[in-house]
């Protein structure tokens, strides 16, 4: 039986014997190649669930959404699984009220390439499940490069500048992320306002800094947010950089053990400081 | 040349209550000589230290932050500032990734009792900076 099939037998018992509320997963849409976010409560609608290389959000982020309407299944392939972790780390979901459906995943495909961040992919399988839908999946990862290294600082910086530029402050990226759900943002602040508000090029860089380190330890690299925005701003490049750092400084690896709380809730008496005078 | 020897780099200290300034304070006190580049805000913990505020003090039109707390283990509040160490380093390496120049921002630990030690840092960062020249980068056109 294909993984399709095996998801929908599985969404349909689980809803029937009322094991769960609801079974979060994805529909088709109108478009090709573009799939939707579907929340799926009554037995008969199981056959609207999908899973393609067109499902590109994060359902975690979904989950914090529907997390009050009881027990919910979820579809997790190894992105939403560890931000599913990184949501119990920080206490915004409770363990016994999610059923995870494991899927491997061969990772999202946005007009015919595989999307930036699922190339370098290390967790196409769940960190946590309560089943398995379908077999593991086994890729090697590829290693991808910032140009950075080839460039001066300065020159660097007129890169990434030029880039953030574009930034039309819309927010999509933090929308469609799962672990971006402070109830006031700091982008909305306004007493005292922490960043000026239009997309002055100063206070852009400003914004994508901040947000790139209030994902620290936290942001598991699925890239919903580089595929959600519209202005196609490469998000991956913070993101991408803020994982090396936390992995490189503390040896940890957002969501991918539960006992292993995020990099900066936590500390070491003799974390590295050789940049501290 | 000219033109730079007439630069004076403007920079703002995060400055933690219990330590680094008091460390500054006893500098005053016993007279020490250090540059007046420095303006000083007094914060309660290191911990305190939003990166919001050095980035903001940069946009706003500081040519330099320089933070500084206690040393670790002498935490006021015990752990502040080995949380704030962590957050700093994950700045610190960001902001050199994105291409800030090293030296922009300085972290130090400075203690009550490291009144010539907190001089003499002020002195190397304001030389520093001023080697840099203007901050050019993250200041904000008005
Ligand atoms: S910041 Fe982007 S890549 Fe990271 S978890 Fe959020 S949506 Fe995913
Ligand atoms: S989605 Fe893109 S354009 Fe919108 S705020 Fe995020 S980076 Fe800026």
């Amino acid at each position: 039986m294909d993984k399709v099939a095996r998801l929908r037998e599985r969404a349909k018992e689980l809803l029937e014997k009322q094991e769960v509320v609801g079974v979060l997963g994805y529909r088709a849409s109108s478009r090709p190649g573009i799939s939707q976010v579907a929340f799926i409560t009554r037995p008969e609608e199981v056959d609207r669930l999908i899973f393609d290389s067109a499902c590109s959000q994060n359902l975690a982020n979904y989950l914090l959404k529907v997390k009050d309407k009881g027990k919910v299944a979820v579809v997790a392939r190894g992105c939403d699984s560890r931000s599913i972790v990184v949501l119990l780390q920080e206490k915004q979901i409770e363990r016994e009220k999610v059923y995870i459906l494991g899927v491997g995943c061969e990772g999202v495909v946005v007009q015919g390439e595989k999307s930036v961040a699922c190339r370098s992919c290390r967790y196409p399988n769940p960190v946590i499940y309560d089943e398995m839908v379908g077999e593991e999946v086994h890729f090697e990862p590829e290693t991808v490069e910032d140009e950075f290294d080839r460039l001066t600082p300065d020159e660097w910086w007129e890169v990434l500048s030029a880039e953030v530029a574009r930034c039309i402050r819309c927010y999509a990226c933090r929308q469609v992320c799962p672990n971006c759900y402070c109830p006031v943002c700091f982008v909305d602040a306004s007493m005292p306002a922490l960043v000026g508000k239009t997309h002055n090029v100063s206070d852009n860089i400003v914004f994508h800094i901040m947000r790139a380190l209030h994902m620290a330890g936290r942001c598991v690299e699925c890239g919903a947010c580089h595929r959600a925005c519209p202005m196609g701003i490469d998000l991956m490049r913070f993101n991408r950089q803020v994982a090396k750092i936390v992995r490189e400084r503390f040896g940890l690896v957002a969501g991918a053990k539960p006992d292993e709380m995020p990099a900066l809730t936590i500390f070491k008496p003799d974390d590295p400081q050789e940049f501290i005078r | 040349m000219a033109e730079s020897s007439k630069f004076e780099p403007k920079i703002v200290a995060f400055l933690c209550n219990w330590c680094s300034y008091a460390g500054a304070d006893l500098a005053g006190i016993s007279r020490m000589q250090y540059p007046p580049n420095v303006r000083v805000l007094r914060v309660p913990c290191s911990a305190r230290v939003d990166p919001f505020f050095i980035l903001q003090a940069l946009q706003q039109g500081a040519d330099g932050v320089l933070v500084s707390g206690c040393h670790p283990g002498d935490c006021h509040y015990l752990t502040g500032n080995y949380v704030a160490r962590r957050r700093f380093a994950v700045l610190h390496d960001l902001l050199q990734f994105c291409g800030l120049e090293p030296g922009r921002v300085t972290f130090a630990w400075v203690s009550a009792s490291e009144g010539e030690r907190f001089a003499q840092l002020v002195r190397e960062v304001t030389d520093n900076v001023r080697q840099l020249g203007p901050n050019r980068k993250l200041i904000k056109e008005q």
